[in-house]
Formats: structure tokens, C-alpha cells, sequence
């Protein structure tokens, strides 16, 4: 079975404007000790899944339809003292701002012993000091700098040291929510050799989410595009990078700057992504697809198998199975 | 520089530039040493190119860049723009310095005022520099809005800010910082905020009002692949330094300074590529 399995899931938020979905009927299972990767522009639900796998949606968000069952166990109907169970011990987050997810007026040490001691209340003095050792072992910050204060510590430091929150009671999954955002290329890079390490060596679940695919490509073995709400294409992350078969997953890769593709740069013309009602079913990349010239407009997407690890969501089986060219 | 020709064709040189930040007085702390954003560094930029300037955060490229637009003034060394001094400037002497410079900003969702419309927003160089009449500013404002991409520009002048996407504001950034068809442009990090297929636009975009004006352009940035991608030539910054200028294909495929190996070396890219 599984570690994690979403079937169908939708969410939408509140607004003004009536209900506005931000995830579409999204479904994707993790095995234990496996990484999948959430890839997508800003607005196209990627946090919104973050959010609700760790029970934290805002009020004004509803899990519409579908389940998601992790080690067994259905999450969408917990409630919040049952939440207050499972956060942080068997699923723990890192957020994006290490800067204001660290409390100022304590020593980094003490917050981590605090996340221990919450769901370890019996634990001896003796294991709580060794596994704090074994913790900043982990994510290599010398022991000296244990009782330091989150300002005393850099950037990258700090990330860490919320890396080492975040496994402090050996949670099953992790979810990273754009964790090298904030930090320069440098630190970066640091960091996301510790999540990849740290993540093989726990045999952790990962969920990584980023807008940058790749960073998700440096660290995820599987990967998920996401466009307005919806998983557009799936694949390993040879698949995807390789062979992107989705008109949505080319443009990102066609339009993403690195030092060795800079002949091959293609510029999109892409339109916002559309806020989506309810009761959309239609494709919603038809307005700024490449390839369809708004003959999709209209139809309903579905999904296409190129392989069993394989998926793309489109109206086009045509054009998805001959591939049309690497991007 | 030894070559009278080349030296003629210098729109910006910074000779042994450096500014020191001192640091805030407190009542209980020892007095710290001043912070060197800049140390002594000298630069030249050329007529017509995009000058990159890459560094880390930290590294003083946004300092470089709020020096030229003479948003602060440096500690000591002397910025010459077509040669002329501009520590000096004062008064309608820093008026005309200002219509033939100007920044675009890394954040669109801060440097655009929320209470003025889009068309007040790229007007208002037009007024301050007390350009045309009414009627031919307004002409302008719209046209300089189509060019940019907002088109069309009538339907844009209305609206305000809030109502935007992160791209189109920046677009309304990049009109403002066009409109008086200014020499030189620092652009600091203008993609960093906005999502990669927006991005690419905007640098398409930054391009054809090269081609269209022949400014110049300071482009910052901290992405590598963005530089070489925008620009002529690159410098490399770091800790207040420049450690290497070369142009763009020569500092990526041969570096010679070991930080800009480094900045290489982690730039993100595909392990599957194409």
C-alpha cells in the first residue's frame, strides 16, 4: 500500500467572486522513501496541495471532493485535535521563509527540542540531547552553534536548521514548499544536496513543490506538472525532462534559462492562467496553447498513457503519443 | 582602457568607487565598523550594450546600480556619465540627469504607487520634465503603454495596479522607465519576482526597446544563464568587488576567476537535459 494516495481531489477557495477552484481533481499516489515533485507557475495550486496535505488550508478554503489517505488513514475527515496528532510527527513541512518560520527569542536548539517534547512527552533528558545531536549531525551544523539564536545563524543555516525541525520526529513525509526560494544560487545548492541525502538516508517521503523545475528535477524522482488547478502531465522525471509530452510542460521547458540550452530558447505567448469556476471542465490551457490553435477550446481534457509511468492530460491523444519533437 | 577609442565610446565609468554603510547608532552597542557595500571598484559601459552585473545577494550589485541612478551618492570615486561628473549634479543639472537615466525595480507589487492609474503612473516623468502638452502626453503615455506590450493602451490607462498581473505590472514599470526615451537603464532584477515563461517575455521585450531606442543597459541580476542570455558583456561581483569582466560566452565558457567557476558550477540545469 501506498504511503500516500490523493484520489480526486478538489479545493476551492472562497472569494467575491463565488467559489474558485484551485485544485482540480488532482490524484497522485507516493510510495515510502519515494520523492514526487510539484511543478508550476505561480497561482496553479501548488502550495494549495502543500496546504492541505499538512491540515493547514486558511477558512475561506473547502476540500470540495475526494480523499487523501495517508498510512491508511483518511486525512480530509480529521479534525483539529486529531491534526495536532499527526502534523509534525508523521507529516512535517518546510516552509519557504526559514527567516519567519524560527521563533527569534529562543536558541534554534530549544525549538527543536520543543517539537520533540510535544509529541514525545515521556522522553528521557538523555535521548532528547542525543537526538538533537544526531539532528544537527544530520543537516551539518556543528554542534557548536546548537544554542545560537535564529539570528546568529545565515540564510542557509536557518534553512537548515528548519530542515532539522521538520525530521525531528521521523515523520513519513515531508513536504518542501519552495524551500530554496528565499537563498542564492550558492546556498541553493547546499541545501537541496542536504534535503536529497538527508531524504535517501531517512528513507523519508518527499513532496517537493516548486516553481522551478530544475530544482525539482535535481532532487524528485517523479514529477508533476501543474497548470490552473490541474496535473497536466506525470512522469518520471526522465519522462517529463526528456521527453515532455504536454504543450504546457514544453513551453516551461522551452522558456526556462540555463547556461547550455540558450539556442534553443523559444518564446511563449502565454495568457494569465484563467481563475476557474466550479463546474469548469474544459481545457484551460487552450487559450495559450502552442499547439492546438483553440480547437481544444472548449473540449474536455483527458488523460493519455505513454507509458505505465507515463501520463499527460490533454484533448489531443494524437499529438500527445507522437511526442512531436523534443522541446 | 589604455585606448583613447574605446574610452571614447564609455556612456557610464565608475573610477575607484566605494560606499560604506555606517552602521545604525545604538544606544548600548559598541561602535561597529561601516559596512562596504562597494570597494573601490571601476567599470565602464559602453555605448549601446547590456552590461550584466551578477553577483550573490549581498554582493553589492543593487548598490551598483542605486549609485548610478543617483539614488545614493558614494563614499568616495567619481561616477562620469558621457563623461561628465555626476556627484555634482544638483538642482536642473540633476533634473536633466534624471530624464536620461532611469531604473526599473525587481519588485512591480512595491514600485508602483497603488493610488495612481496606469496612466497617471507613466505620465508622471512626462509632467515632471515638463514634456509636450496635454494632449501629445497623453498620446504619448498610450503609445509607450502598446509598446510594451499592454495593449490596448487606452484600455490600460484606467486601471490601477491591484487590478494587474506581476507581468503586466512590470510591463507598466518598463513604460515609466521608457517614456522619456532615456540614454541608460538600470534594470535590477526586473524577472526575479515573476514566473519563468513571463520572464522570458519580458527580457524578448527589454530587447526589441533596445533594438527600437539604442539605450544602454545595466541588467542585474543574480541568474547567470539570464545574463548571457540578455546581455553583451558580464561582470562578475562579489563581496564588493568586481572579480571578472569579460563578455557574455567568454565568462561562461572560459571563467577565470574561481568565484565565477563557482556561480557556474551551481547554477541549476537539467541532469536529464536535452
Amino acid at each position: 500500500m501506498s504511503l500516500l494516495s490523493v484520489e480526486n481531489l478538489s479545493i476551492g477557495y472562497q472569494t467575491k467572486k463565488g467559489m474558485l477552484k484551485a485544485v482540480d481533481h488532482i490524484r497522485f499516489d507516493l510510495e515510502e522513501g519515494d520523492s514526487l515533485g510539484f511543478v508550476g507557475e505561480s497561482g496553479c495550486g501548488k502550495t494549495t496541495i502543500g496546504m492541505a496535505l499538512m491540515g493547514l488550508l486558511p477558512e475561506n478554503a473547502e476540500i470540495l471532493e475526494g480523499r487523501i489517505r495517508f498510512q491508511g488513514r483518511d486525512l480530509v475527515s480529521l479534525t483539529e485535535p486529531q491534526w495536532r496528532q499527526v502534523r509534525g510527527a508523521k507529516v512535517a513541512m518546510i516552509f519557504q521563509a526559514a527567516m519567519n518560520a524560527l521563533n527569534p527569542v529562543f536558541p534554534v536548539d530549544e525549538q527543536i527540542k520543543e517539537a520533540i517534547v510535544t509529541h514525545q512527552p515521556d522522553i528521557s533528558d538523555t535521548d532528547l540531547s542525543e537526538r538533537i545531536k544526531q539532528l544537527f549531525d544530520l543537516v551539518d551544523i556543528p554542534l557548536a552553534r546548537m544554542k545560537n539564536y535564529p539570528h546568529e545563524y545565515s540564510g542557509g543555516m536557518k534553512q537548515r536548521a528548519v530542515i532539522a525541525m521538520a525530521l525531528a520526529c521521523n515523520p513519513a513525509l515531508i513536504i518542501a514548499d519552495e524551500p530554496t526560494t528565499a537563498l542564492d544560487v550558492i546556498v541553493q545548492d547546499q541545501i537541496l544536496r542536504e534535503i536529497k541525502t538527508v531524504q535517501q538516508k531517512t528513507r523519508t517521503g518527499l513532496i517537493f513543490i516548486s516553481h522551478d523545475i530544475a530544482v525539482v528535477a535535481s532532487v524528485c524522482e517523479r514529477i508533476c506538472v501543474m497548470y490552473a488547478g490541474q496535473i497536466v502531465e506525470t512522469g518520471t522525471r526522465k519522462e517529463v525532462f526528456k521527453s515532455p509530452r504536454h504543450p504546457y510542460t514544453q513551453t516551461l521547458l522551452g522558456s526556462y534559462l540555463s547556461l547550455d540550452n540558450l539556442n534553443d530558447i523559444k518564446v511563449p505567448d502565454m495568457k494569465e492562467s484563467p481563475d476557474q469556476l466550479t463546474d469548469a471542465t474544459e481545457c484551460q490551457f487552450s487559450g495559450s496553447c502552442p499547439s492546438c490553435d483553440r480547437k481544444c477550446a472548449g473540449m474536455s481534457p483527458e488523460w493519455i498513457e505513454i507509458s505505465p509511468t507515463h501520463q499527460a492530460f490533454c484533448c489531443n491523444p494524437g499529438l500527445i503519443r507522437r511526442g512531436h519533437g523534443k522541446t | 582602457m589604455e585606448k583613447p577609442d574605446t574610452k571614447n565610446r564609455l556612456l557610464v565609468e565608475l573610477k575607484q568607487v566605494t560606499k560604506a554603510y555606517a552602521p545604525q547608532k545604538r544606544w548600548f552597542a559598541r561602535s561597529s565598523q561601516p559596512v562596504l557595500a562597494l570597494n573601490s571598484i571601476d567599470l565602464g559601459i559602453e555605448h549601446g550594450e547590456i552590461f550584466g552585473l551578477v553577483g550573490q545577494s549581498g554582493s553589492g550589485k543593487t548598490t551598483t546600480g542605486r549609485l548610478l541612478a543617483k539614488l545614493e551618492s558614494p563614499t568616495a570615486g567619481e561616477i562620469y556619465f558621457d563623461k561628465t561628473p555626476i556627484s555634482q549634479l544638483k538642482g536642473l543639472h540633476l533634473k536633466a540627469y534624471r530624464s536620461r537615466v532611469q531604473m526599473i525595480f525587481q519588485d512591480p507589487y512595491q514600485s508602483l504607487n497603488p493610488h495612481l492609474s496606469i496612466a497617471e503612473t507613466v505620465l508622471e516623468p512626462l509632467m515632471v520634465q515638463q514634456i509636450g502638452t496635454a494632449d501629445t502626453r497623453m498620446e504619448k503615455v498610450v503609445h509607450t503603454l502598446d509598446l510594451v506590450g499592454l495593449s490596448p493602451g487606452e484600455a490600460f490607462c484606467h486601471r490601477y495596479p491591484h487590478q494587474l498581473s506581476g507581468g503586466q505590472r512590470q510591463r507598466v514599470a518598463i513604460a515609466r522607465a521608457i517614456v522619456l526615451e532615456p540614454q541608460f537603464i538600470v534594470a535590477d532584477e526586473p524577472t526575479s519576482m515573476l514566473d519563468a515563461t513571463i520572464a522570458i517575455q519580458l527580457f524578448k521585450l527589454l530587447q526589441e526597446i533596445k533594438q527600437t531606442f539604442g539605450m544602454t543597459f545595466l541588467f542585474i541580476t543574480h541568474n547567470l544563464a539570464a545574463a548571457r542570455y540578455m546581455c553583451d558583456r558580464i561582470a562578475v561581483i562579489h563581496e564588493g568587488h568586481i572579480v571578472e569582466v569579460n563578455t557574455a560566452d567568454n565568462i561562461i565558457r572560459h571563467p577565470e576567476h574561481p568565484y565565477t567557476k563557482k556561480l557556474i558550477k551551481v547554477q541549476p540545469g537539467f541532469k536529464y537535459g536535452r
